[in-house]
Parts: structure tokens; sequence; C-alpha cells
């Protein structure tokens, strides 16, 4: 199971690097949830017990480690906040640049520069 | 794309979330769920409505606007909970009644400081996640009615 | 009454005030305050008045009371010269009570840290103050010159006090002075220390920034000069000075910085045209004068230094605020363009001339026993000493002389207006101050003696008197105006070689380094941003690849064998397999389509196939929660695209990977996911100890009242965590809003 586990963070981790490589702002999006993807399972994977869900215990009984899935919650509530946040960064490049293309974005970026630079020449 | 249909569903939708929202978020502390999923769920069910019937609507009907309102309230709950007993020097986040000491009951609602933090949660969730679709849904009418 | 009014009287209320309150405190015999502040580092909020804050508080607040009244006149004048809003003068006044504090809790402060935090607020309100013009562009530079050499000097203060909290294990000062040996550590702490504080008082070579600094509002020159930023430096020289002295050469240091200073600051007040340039030059060489004597290293030098300072803020101050009210008069800055105003403005000539007076050292004002001191310390130390002081006290002179002269004498050149009398009350004020204290010198004796005292450690005597005889003081003095008064007639002579020597100053000075070092700054930040920042995935593919590349490493060299467990698949770990499975397809399934909705279904896939993953790990809390959030980040995913229009996504869709992309991608891909198999199986594979926390929790969660184990770990046992969680969600979300919200320009 342990190298399953492992085998399964491993290709969905890649697969969030390989597209966080992606010029393509939305893909580096789904890549950075992919990766944060991976690391909830990695944790959740880590508990030292599985068992019965620990909700109302009873005595004896063998319980999942609750502590990896506290830590798990908080993981996940923060990745989603990035994610949204992320989102609404991308939509936001597209409102001021009309593209979501990090290729694109950086040629402008050095269009740009190079302007500016000619104007305080001309200052 | 947003029909009778939809838009009749959406209406019906929308209490039983609500109150199924309202079950994750007070029956965390003895059952499946808590703040954030409350509030999760409850602000997919605003999105539904966003989605039938178009932002100028829903700002109509529901409070969308005190979202943010909404989200500092609950921000303020939670910190509250948790630094208010600093002032007769508890430890922070120190949870009434403590162990062993008797606890109220409403019907199979216990009362808890730890639930108050936990209604803290849902509400910033569920103001910020309203908040955010506003925001994205006012985007989207003002670029399609310029 | 408009918020600025409503500041401008706050800010003269708070300075009379404290200026009281510091006065009855010092009378008293001083007094402390000690409240614990970051108990684990040993910081407190120390503050005591003693003889050297007393000083320097009463001159942070009186002569912030004299500028705050003065800005009440002036401002207006200025804002309405410019065409700005009266508005605008909230920030003045905001900056300038700012400074006003931080000079009080710095040089009241006890502990070094406290001590550092009011040393850099002294900085961020001179910027603010520099810059208050900020349509200016030259005005800018000037703040963020001012703000580069003192904030950056700021950081050789901290790194000094903590070497020395490293050393004597303290971080209050009075202990650590006690204690100061001269060892390395020590020395080098001191050093850093010394140079931090002649940064702050503009002297040579660092001075450069304070000229610049003076196109700030005559108020904020004013103060700047006399009781605030530049008093700081000395003020700190004042306060180290028991740790300074044990360091051997630095005393010598610092006087030959006072001499450069002296010479410096001399020879260009002497040449320039601008009045507040003329001052500004002046300052540097006065406060060469203190660091001079402080560099003598004796309990007279000691002495006099104190009454240096205490007469020189009173006259530069009121010498600025009489600069201002002239160019207020008559729209003139320049020593050539004005002339004769002793006729329309006889009032300000005469405090003006008074103020000046006092500067030179001219007897029947203070000035002339700051000088008397001066000399006297000088003169114990040897006769090349007395000689240095001599021609600086005779170059001051000889500039403002040239100052006062070329204002108010000679042909009438402008027409001056009517000055409100609030312009011209605060110059009288301080000019009459520093008449009254050249009969009644007692309570200016009392205060430079106490500040002597807590810089010396030991009872130093200041008596000040005028004394009828040809004591060597005397002897000096009069030389000094007897040069001072051939400078000023033979102008024609030396002329030409002081502009000479400005120009080489200008040419090959200081300021040219500083100018050429932000260039080099700029242009290695914009080097960064081209390597680092601007692509994007240069970036994180030069993080993934070195790290795997390092794990690797590390698997090659630890050896693997017995490390790594396979573990078993029990009968019901079946449906946990294929789930776990599905979300691998998933992901990988995520990396080929081309349209972005399939994208985002995908994704969603994958998503809810781990919570189902997460049900069988026993952790349904955690598979309500991934199902809620993967719903709501499926639906922004569709949400966002349907914002966008088709083009722009198409785009995307066909865009073809270049040739070396085409490799390079699926390679880091592949070499991620290596190094993150290792890792996670390496972690996995560790036996589980004994012991857990785990049922521990689950035992305490009745305790709590709470049946769910883990939401009583989120709301109770690790509450902060979740408060913390919390508060990012609303941070990020806060963001959204924001960024959602704001049109495109």
């Amino acid at each position: 199971m342990t190298v399953l586990t492992a085998g399964v963070v491993a290709v969905i981790f890649g697969s969030g690097a390989y597209l966080l490589l992606k010029p393509d702002l939305f893909r580096v999006v789904v890549g950075i949830v992919l990766v944060s993807n991976a690391a909830t399972l990695a944790l959740m994977a880590s508990g030292l017990s599985r068992g019965d869900p620990p909700i109302a215990p009873g005595a004896g009984a063998e319980v999942s480690d609750p502590l990896v899935q506290a830590m798990t919650l908080t993981a996940i509530v923060i990745g989603f906040g990035v994610a949204v946040l992320l989102l609404a960064l991308v939509y936001r490049i597209y409102t001021s640049h009309s593209t979501v293309d990090l290729d694109e974005l950086s040629q402008a970026e050095a269009r740009h520069e190079a302007e500016l630079e000619r104007e305080q020449v001309e200052v | 794309m947003t029909g009778v249909l939809t838009e009749a569903v959406a209406r019906l939708l929308l209490a039983p979330s609500l109150i199924l929202a309202a079950a994750i978020l007070v029956k965390g502390y003895s059952d499946v769920g808590d703040g954030f999923t409350a509030g999760v769920v409850a602000g997919l069910a605003v999105l539904l409505q966003y989605a039938a019937f178009g932002y100028r609507r829903v700002e109509r009907v529901l409070p969308v606007r005190a979202a943010v309102g909404v989200a500092l309230a609950g921000l303020a709950l939670a910190l509250a909970v948790a630094f208010v007993p600093l002032l007769w020097g508890a430890e922070a986040v120190t949870h009434y009644p403590r162990p062993a000491e008797h606890v109220v009951h409403v019907g199979t609602v216990e009362l808890l400081t730890a639930v108050a933090f936990d209604v803290g949660v849902f509400l910033l969730v569920l103001g910020m996640s309203v908040g955010a679709v506003d925001a994205f849904a006012r985007a989207a009418g003002e670029r399609r009615e310029p | 009454m408009t918020p600025s009014r409503l500041l401008s009287l706050g800010g003269v209320t708070l300075a009379g005030a404290g200026f009281v309150a510091l006065l009855a405190v010092w009378l008293l015999g001083g007094g402390a305050v000690d409240l614990p502040w970051a108990p684990t580092l040993g910081s407190r909020l120390a503050f005591r008045v003693d003889g050297l804050a007393a000083l320097y508080g009463l001159l942070a607040t009186g002569i912030g009371l004299a500028v705050f009244v003065y800005a009440r006149a002036y401002l207006p004048i200025h804002l309405a010269h410019q065409g700005r809003p009266e508005a605008h003068g909230v920030r003045l006044y905001a900056f300038l009570l700012l400074f006003l504090v931080s000079m009080v809790g710095l040089v009241t402060a006890q502990d070094v840290i406290v001590l550092f935090v009011f040393w850099d607020l002294t900085a961020i309100a001179s910027y603010y103050l520099i810059g208050f013009d900020r349509q200016d562009e030259r005005d800018r530079r000037a703040a963020l010159m001012a703000l580069l050499v003192t904030g950056a000097s700021a950081v050789l203060l901290l790194v000094g006090v903590l070497i020395l909290r490293d050393r004597y294990g303290t971080l209050a000062i009075d202990p650590i002075l006690a204690a100061a040996e001269g060892d390395r550590a020590t020395s080098t702490a001191a050093v850093l220390i010394a140079v931090a504080a002649l940064a702050k008082s503009a002297q040579a070579p660092l001075h450069f920034w304070l000229p610049r600094a003076m196109v700030a509002p005559t108020p904020v020159s004013a103060y700047l000069h006399s009781a605030a930023m530049v008093a700081a430096g000395v003020f700190l020289l004042g306060r180290f000075h028991p740790l300074l002295r044990e360091v051997p050469g630095l005393l010598e240091g610092l006087v030959a910085v006072g001499i450069a200073s002296m010479a410096v600051g001399g020879v260009l007040a002497l040449t320039r045209d601008e009045l507040k340039q003329i001052l500004a030059y002046s300052t540097v060489a006065q406060y060469g004068y203190v660091v001079f004597l402080l560099g003598l290293g004796t309990a007279a030098s000691a002495a006099a230094a104190s009454l240096y300072v205490l007469v020189h803020a009173g006259a530069k101050c009121a010498l600025f605020l009489s600069a201002g009210a002239v160019t207020a008069a008559t729209g003139e800055n320049r020593l050539s363009r004005l002339g004769g105003l002793a006729r329309p403005l006889p009032v300000l000539a005469g405090a003006t001339g008074l103020a000046g007076a006092a500067l030179a050292a001219l007897p029947a004002t203070a000035g002339f026993f700051a000088d008397e001191l001066f000399f006297g310390a000088a003169l114990e130390r040897g006769a090349a000493f007395a000689a240095v002081a001599l021609a600086s006290a005779a170059l001051t002179l000889a500039y403002i002389g040239r100052f006062w002269t070329e204002i108010f004498l000679g042909a009438r050149a402008v027409e001056a207006d009517r000055l409100p009398a609030l312009l011209v009350g605060p110059v009288v004020a301080l000019a009459g101050l520093l008449l009254a204290a050249g009969f009644f010198a007692a309570p200016l004796a009392r205060l430079a003696r106490d500040a002597a005292e807590t810089t010396w450690r030991a009872p130093v005597d200041v008596s000040l008197a005028y004394h009828l005889d040809a004591r060597p003081e005397n002897l000096l003095a009069l030389a000094t105006y007897a040069l001072g008064a051939v400078l000023l007639v033979a102008r024609r002579w030396w002329w030409p070689a002081a502009l000479a020597a400005a120009r080489v100053g200008e040419r090959a000075g200081p300021e040219r380094l500083y100018h050429g070092g932000l260039e080099l700054l700029n242009r290695l930040s914009d080097r960064i941003h081209d390597v680092e920042v601007r692509d994007l995935r240069t970036r994180v593919a030069a993080v993934l690849v070195p790290a795997s590349v390092l794990v690797a490493l590390g698997v090659a060299v630890t050896g693997a064998a017995g490390v790594y467990t396979t573990g078993s698949i029990a009968a019901d770990d079946v449906g946990l397999a294929l789930v776990l499975s599905l979300a691998a397809l998933a992901a990988l399934a995520a990396t080929f389509p081309r349209h972005h909705v399939t994208i985002a279904l995908v994704l969603a896939s994958g998503g809810l196939s781990l919570a189902v993953a997460y049900a069988f790990f026993g952790a349904p809390d955690v598979a309500l929660v991934v199902v809620a959030v993967e719903t709501m980040l499926g639906l922004a995913l569709l949400g966002v695209f349907a914002l966008l229009p088709r083009r722009v996504l198409r785009r995307e869709a066909r865009v073809p990977t270049s040739g070396r992309r085409r490799w390079r991608d699926p390679l880091v891909g592949v070499a991620s996911a290596f190094f993150a198999f290792v890792l996670v199986w390496s972690a996995l594979s560790r036996p589980a100890p004994d012991e857990s926390i785990a049922a521990e929790l689950t035992r305490l969660a009745p305790e709590a009242h709470a049946a769910d184990v883990v939401t009583a770990v989120l709301a109770d046992f690790r509450g902060l965590d979740t408060l913390v969680e919390i508060t990012v969600l609303a941070v990020a979300l806060l963001g959204v809003g924001a960024l959602v919200r704001r049109r495109a320009a």
C-alpha cells in the first residue's frame, strides 16, 4: 500500500509540476491545485493509524489518526484560498493585459520597459 | 440557459441548502462537519441563486451587500472567543464550559464557546465566498452591459 | 476647524506640554518608566529622563513648539504658492508630530532595541517631511537620499547593538556602558554605532544628504537641522560615549571626522548662494564642532559639546525660520538677489542678527560661552587643536557675517511684503532666549552640566561667566573676530579659491559614489528581475530540478536497503487502491486536454476521487470538506472561463509547444515526480511509534465535550492554528474582491 500511495502522490505532483511550466496561466493555476492535492494526500497517508472515523469512538476500537485529519483540513482550506486568489489574479491580468499567456506577458513587459527607457532618454 | 426550470429549482433549493448548512454547523461538534464546510455549502446555495437570477435580482432579494460585514463579524467572533480569555489570565483559545463542567443542551445542540468559534468560521467563510461570487458576477454583468 | 488646523493646534499643545513635563521631571531630578515589552527577547520599554535626555528632549519639544507655531503661518502660504489644498498640511503636521515623539522616545530610551526603533522612526518621518512637496522630483530625490543614507546606516546601529547584546547579555544601556571593555566585539559594535551616528549627523564624508534635504518646507528644515535628525546623531555619540572611549583610536577618528566636516561645511557655506544651502553647510560644520569635541575625550570637552548643541539648536532654528520669512516676504531665496532688507523688516533683521551673533560667538549672547568652552577644551589638548578651533570659528563668523550683511544691508534689491506676526515671533523669541542666556547663563550651564555628566559618567564642572582678562580663551575669541572680519572684508582674495574648492568637492565628492552606487543597485535589480521574475517557469524549474537532483544524491549516498517497505494490500484496501489510481489517472489526464473546460472537469473528478479515498482512510470530515472545496473550485474555474472571451482561451488551447520546451517540460515533470515519490515513500515507510498523539487526542475529546475528535482538534486543541488559517483565508478572499472589483485602467 505504501508504494502505491507514494506512486499516486508522485503522479499527481509530477502532473502538477508539468502544468506549472506551461505558458497558459490557467494551466499554472491547475498545476498548483494538483501540487497541493498531492501534499494533502501525502499528509493524510502519513496518519499513524487507520480505522473507524474518530467520531465518538468506542473503547478499544481502532480509530483513524485525527491529528493528520485536522492538519489536512487546515491545508485544504488554505490551498483553496490560494487557488481562488490566483484565479482572481489571472482574471485581473486578463482585464489589464488582454492575455493570459506568460510569453505574451513578458514580451509586453519588455516592450513597456523599452518604451519607458526611451521616454527617460528623451526627458 | 437560465430558463424557468433553473429558476424554480434554485428557488426551491435555497432554504433546504441553508438548513443543511446550519445543521452541519451546529452538529459539527458531535458529528461530521464543521464551520468551514457549512460556510461553503451555504455559499454554494447563494452561488446557485446568482447563476439562476443574475446579480441584479439576487442583490434585490438577498442581503449580499452585507457579505464583507458578515465575514468581518465572523472573524471578530472567532478572535474574541480565542483571545477574550486572556483578560482573566486564562490561555488563548480556552473554551467554556471547562472539562467536567455541566453543558447546557438546547434539544440535541450543546452550548459551547467552541461552537461559537465554529460559528465565527462559518460566518467568515460564508461572507467571503458570497463576496467573491458577487465580485465575479458584477464583473461579468458589467462586461456584458457596459 | 479643518483637520489640518486641528493637527497643528494639537502639535503646538503637545510640544508645549511635553516641554513643560520634561522640564519638570528634569528639575525634580529625573524619572523613569519601565514596562515589559518582549520578555523572551529581554527587551523592555524602558525610558528615563537623565541629563542627556533632558537636554535633547527639551530641545526637541522646545524647538518643536517654535516650529509648530511658525508652521501655522508658513504652511498656508507655502501651499497656496504651489496651488495645493490646505488639507495637504495634515501630512506635514502628522509627520512633524511623529518626528517630535520619536525624538523624545529616542533620547529617553534605556533599551537598545527601543532606541533603534525610535532611531528608525526619525528616518521615516524625515523621509516624508523632506519629500513633502512630492510633485517635485528634486524633493523626492532628496528625500530618498536622506532615507538611504540614514536608513542604511541605521542597520549598522542595529548590528552594533545586537553585537553588544551578544557580548554583554543585556539590552539595557546602562549595564552595557558600565561593563564596557575594549575587546574586539565591543570595538566592532562601537565603530558601527559611531558610523550610524555620523551619517545621521551629516558628517563628512556622509554629509551630502543634508544640503539636499533643505528643499523641505522651512519649518521642517529648521527642525531637522537644530533639534531633530542631525541632533540625534551627536546624541547617540553622547549616549554611547563611555563605550566609544574604551576603543583605541575611535576618538581620534571622531576628531578627524569633526575637522573634515568643519572644513568642508565651512568652505562650502562660504560659497553658496541659496540661503538655506548656506545654513545647511553651516550645520555640517557646526556638528563637526560637536563631533570634534566629543572626540577630544575630556570632561571639559563633553561639557563644551553639550552647551554647543544647545546654543547651536536655538541659533540655527532661528536662522532657518528667518530665511523662510525672508523668502516669504520677497519671493527670493538667493543671497545675490537680496539686500537692504533691514529697513522694511527691522525686527526680523535684529532678531536674525542676534541669532547670527550667537552662532558666531559674539559676546552678550549664549554663543560666547559655547565658544569659550570650545576653545578651552581644544587648548587643553594642545596648540594644534586650538589652531583648528580658531580657524573654524573664524570661518563661521565669516559665513554668518556674509549671510546677514548681504540680506539686510546694502542697496535695496527687492520689495518686501509685510510679514505675519507668527513668522517673526518664533525668531524673536529664540533670539531673545539666546540674548538672555548671554547674561543669565546659569540654567544653560546646569542643563549642559547634567548632560555632560551623563556622557562623562563623572562630575563635570560648568561655570559660565565673562572674565575681563587676557586668558587664552579670550585671546582666541579676539583672534577669531579679527580673522573673521578680515575674511569678510578681503573677500576678493579668497573667493576664487573657495569656489574652486567647492567645485572640486561637487565633482569628486562622495555624492558621486552615492549616485554610482544607486545606479549599480538599480542595474543589479533589473538583472535579477530579468533572470528570475520575468520568466516564472524558469524559476519553477530552477527549484524543482535541483531539488530532484539533491534527493537522488541523498538516495545514492545513504543507501536504500531496509529503508523502504512496500506494505501490504489487505482485502478491504482494494477499493482504496482503485480510487487512488483513479485520482492519479485524473491528474495525468489533466495535462493533456486542449480545452480549458475539459481540464477543469478532469481536475474536479480527480479531487472527488481523492474525497472518496479520504472516506476510505476513515476521515469523513476531510472527505466532506474536499467535496465542498472541489465543487466550489470547479465552479470558480468555469465561472472565470465564462468571463473571458472565447478567442483568448482558444489561443491558449492552440499554443504549440516550442521545440526545446517539448522535451524539457515533461522531463522536469518526471524528475519532480521521482523526487516526490522517493520522499513520500521513505516517509511512509517509517514504522509507527508506540505512543501516538492520536490516542491522547481521542482520550481528551470527550472532556472537551466533543464527540468528533477532528473538530475538537480544530476548534479547541489547536484553535490558534485554525485562527491563523481563517485569517489567511480572509486575506486571500479580500484580495479576490479587490482584484476583481478594480476596473482595468
